[in-house]
């Protein structure tokens, strides 16, 4: 009975499930219509709330019609609604109405990365004094391992998200959106620094080495693989970044452990 | 393990990412990092979205609460992306205007 | 349909089964993240909050630094709304482990429930979906309280539900199974006063009448929110728990009448759209108050019909 129903409250055809009765003989369809309004609305509404950036590049009116095409496709798989639309960016590159839009799926990408971020985990950053510490003993730097904050995300784009995004964020910056050239590649680091979800456009080679970071890669092996992939990687500068973000949480060297 | 980047290396690096980041932050000292307007993003997930409401009803066409049954196939974006350029397009955004897909 | 046993158990044993009042009688209101700063700021007084637990079932960040802090000034009401008691299938285990832990991180004085479902096939519908009465239905929810109750290791509240239709299938009235799930599992009852009027006036029935059928021993904690007004397909009213305008008049008057025959309970005031300033959710608490408090002879509140 319950599969009628909740058949009923995503089809399209304006029908209820069989079964249903009214007090008054009335036809329950309209009834049943504030169950299936009350649905689809509210997940709509979640993910509107999740996605201001997306909805505001293309336009409330079609971001709520192409959001309900999300909500049909892929319901919520968990009552937490705070965590929904993790599959909203692959579900926007394969919607051909935004294939024009190429850059659409990244920035969808980067604010759901901005939602795990702000309901990750805490954790403190290492204090300047477990920081030299680590310093200190130069010789272990290379085996060195990082734990970062558990809200810190890289997302690697071939388009300007981070741009794009940012001129979303005050009046003032929409003007920087006329002279955008969308197809740069930008890349992302997002990280919650207390109760504050920042983001950041990084350069290719700080993507390379945060990510290496977060597979658990030594120091050594993550400047390798970022040099390697862009030979003007700053590590002074990346690492600097992330300690203002607040991003580093730990440091395992072969003799100590810093956290 | 390839010992291209020495330890001292790192080490220098290290050091002078800690300097940096002790350093007042100015707008250049990321070089070319951007900060985010914090505040503003802050306030967009500060809702809970989870309730037991249920929404206005099913006679409020017109409001946002109402399920329209619009469909997205067959419209066009109109929001900000039609100030960026669109250089996938040979039109730019009178491709985008002119998209249509015919899907049920 | 199965005989069921209909047997009532005396009103004395459920009231023996201790009910844990903890939250104060007095009148509370859903804290809202929009509220966060000014409740830390202002420590408004008011008699509890209450969260919708799943908001909160996140690993850390702001919410969860503001719950804390709000948590240690004032007593606590979670409230679930995505368990799905009334579900086909089995309780979904993994929300349920989410839900002991957020239970044991902030000891809530009250945790409370739908008699409702919203999950399906894996799928979360996020509303509280109708459920049809019958022996079936009965047990199922049963062994769903019994479920939660046991996990969480604590009596819960399950609230009556407004509903917008009803089932060819069910064989019980809705204050009969209610007052079944009570006594077999025994839950105490959270007694929506709003989806009192909502559901008698969505189904043609007499909200008082309604109101004297249910366990009304077994309440724990009352609600109280405002209605939009709609109509069905034959022109008659339908009431929508919208939950996004002040207590009607009519609610308010159904309250004074609950609370005569249930004496002074925790009353939230629920507020989940068009949510207005502190100010005015802590005013419509203060209203509430002066009725616990009796200091508001009934006849005044007596406007509209």
């Amino acid at each position: 009975m319950s599969a009628d129903f909740a058949d009923a409250l995503l089809a399209t055809d304006g029908g209820c499930p069989p079964g249903l009765t009214t007090w008054n003989g009335s036809a329950p369809e309209k009834r049943f219509a504030v169950y299936r309004n009350n649905v689809v609305v509210g997940l709509i509404d979640a993910l509107a709330d999740s996605f201001p950036v997306t909805q505001a590049l293309v336009g409330e009116e079609f971001f709520r019609a192409m959001a309900r095409e999300f909500v049909r496709a892929e319901p919520p798989r968990s009552p937490v609604l705070a965590l929904y639309g993790d599959g909203f960016g692959d579900f926007i590159d394969r919607f051909a109405p935004v294939a024009a839009l190429p850059y659409l799926a990244d920035l969808a990408r980067l604010e759901y990365l901005r939602i795990l971020a702000f309901h990750a985990a805490d954790a403190s950053p290492l204090t300047q004094e477990a920081l030299g510490g680590v310093l200190a003993d130069e010789a272990a730097l290379p085996l060195a391992r990082f734990a970062l904050h558990p809200s810190l995300f890289v997302l690697a784009s071939a388009h300007a998200v981070v741009s794009l995004w940012a001129a979303h964020q005050a009046e003032s910056d929409a003007r920087q959106l006329a002279g955008l050239d969308t197809t740069r590649a930008e890349s992302a680091l997002v990280c919650r620094r207390e109760l504050a979800v920042e983001a950041f456009r990084i350069a290719p080679g700080a993507a390379c080495f945060i990510a290496a970071l977060t597979r658990d890669a030594s120091l050594g092996a993550a400047v390798e693989q970022a040099l390697a992939r862009d030979a003007d990687f700053d590590l002074a500068a990346t690492l600097a970044l992330l300690l203002r973000a607040g991003a580093i949480v730990g440091i395992t060297t072969p003799r100590r452990t810093q956290a | 393990m390839n010992q291209t980047v020495s330890a001292a290396s790192l080490a220098l690096a290290f050091g002078a990412a800690m300097s940096i980041a002790a350093a007042p932050v100015s707008a250049a000292s990321h070089g070319g990092a951007m900060k985010a307007e914090t505040e503003k993003c802050y306030g967009v997930a500060m809702k809970g979205k989870n309730d037991c409401k249920a929404g206005a009803g099913t006679s409020c066409a017109g409001t946002s609460k109402m399920d329209h049954q619009g469909n997205a196939w067959s419209m066009v974006p109109k929001g900000t992306c039609e100030k960026t350029m669109s250089k996938t397009s040979s039109t730019g955004k009178g491709q985008l205007m002119e998209f249509k897909e015919k899907k049920a | 349909m199965d005989a069921i046993p209909l047997h009532r158990p005396a009103r004395a044993a459920t009231k023996a089964a201790a009910r844990p009042r903890s939250l104060p009688a007095r009148a509370g209101i859903g804290l809202k993240p929009e509220h966060f700063r000014e409740i830390l700021d202002g420590t408004p007084e008011i008699g509890f909050f209450e969260v919708h637990a799943e908001n909160y079932m996140v690993d850390g960040g702001p919410f969860h630094h503001y719950l804390s802090r709000i948590r240690q000034r004032y007593p606590l009401s979670i409230h679930g709304v995505g368990l799905s008691i009334g579900g086909e299938g089995p309780l979904d285990e993994a929300h349920l482990d989410r839900l002991a832990r957020l239970l044991d991180r902030y000891q809530p004085e009250s945790f409370s429930e739908h008699l409702a479902w919203s999950s399906h096939g894996g799928n979360f519908y996020n509303d509280l979906l109708p459920v049809a009465y019958n022996a079936a239905t009965l047990a199922r929810v049963c062994n769903h309280v019994d479920r939660v109750q046991e996990r969480i290791k604590r009596r819960m509240l399950l609230e009556n539900p407004a509903t917008y239709v009803e089932f060819a299938a069910s064989t019980l009235d809705e204050t009969e199974f209610i007052s079944e799930v009570v006594s077999r599992s025994g839950c105490g009852l959270l007694l929506d006063v709003n989806n009192v009027h909502v559901a008698c006036t969505n189904h043609g029935r007499d909200a008082r009448e309604y109101l004297t059928a249910l366990p009304l021993d077994a309440v724990g904690q009352i609600h109280l929110a405002g209605f939009a007004e709609d109509v069905d397909a034959a022109g008659a009213p339908l009431r929508i728990d919208s939950h996004g305008a002040p207590v009607a008049e009519v609610v308010w008057e159904l309250y004074c009448h609950a609370l005569d025959m249930v004496g002074p309970t925790p009353t939230l005031i629920e507020r989940d759209s068009d949510i207005p300033a502190l100010p005015v959710l802590l005013a419509e608490a203060r209203h509430a108050e002066r009725i616990l408090e009796r200091l508001l002879p009934v006849a005044a509140e007596s406007a509209v019909s």
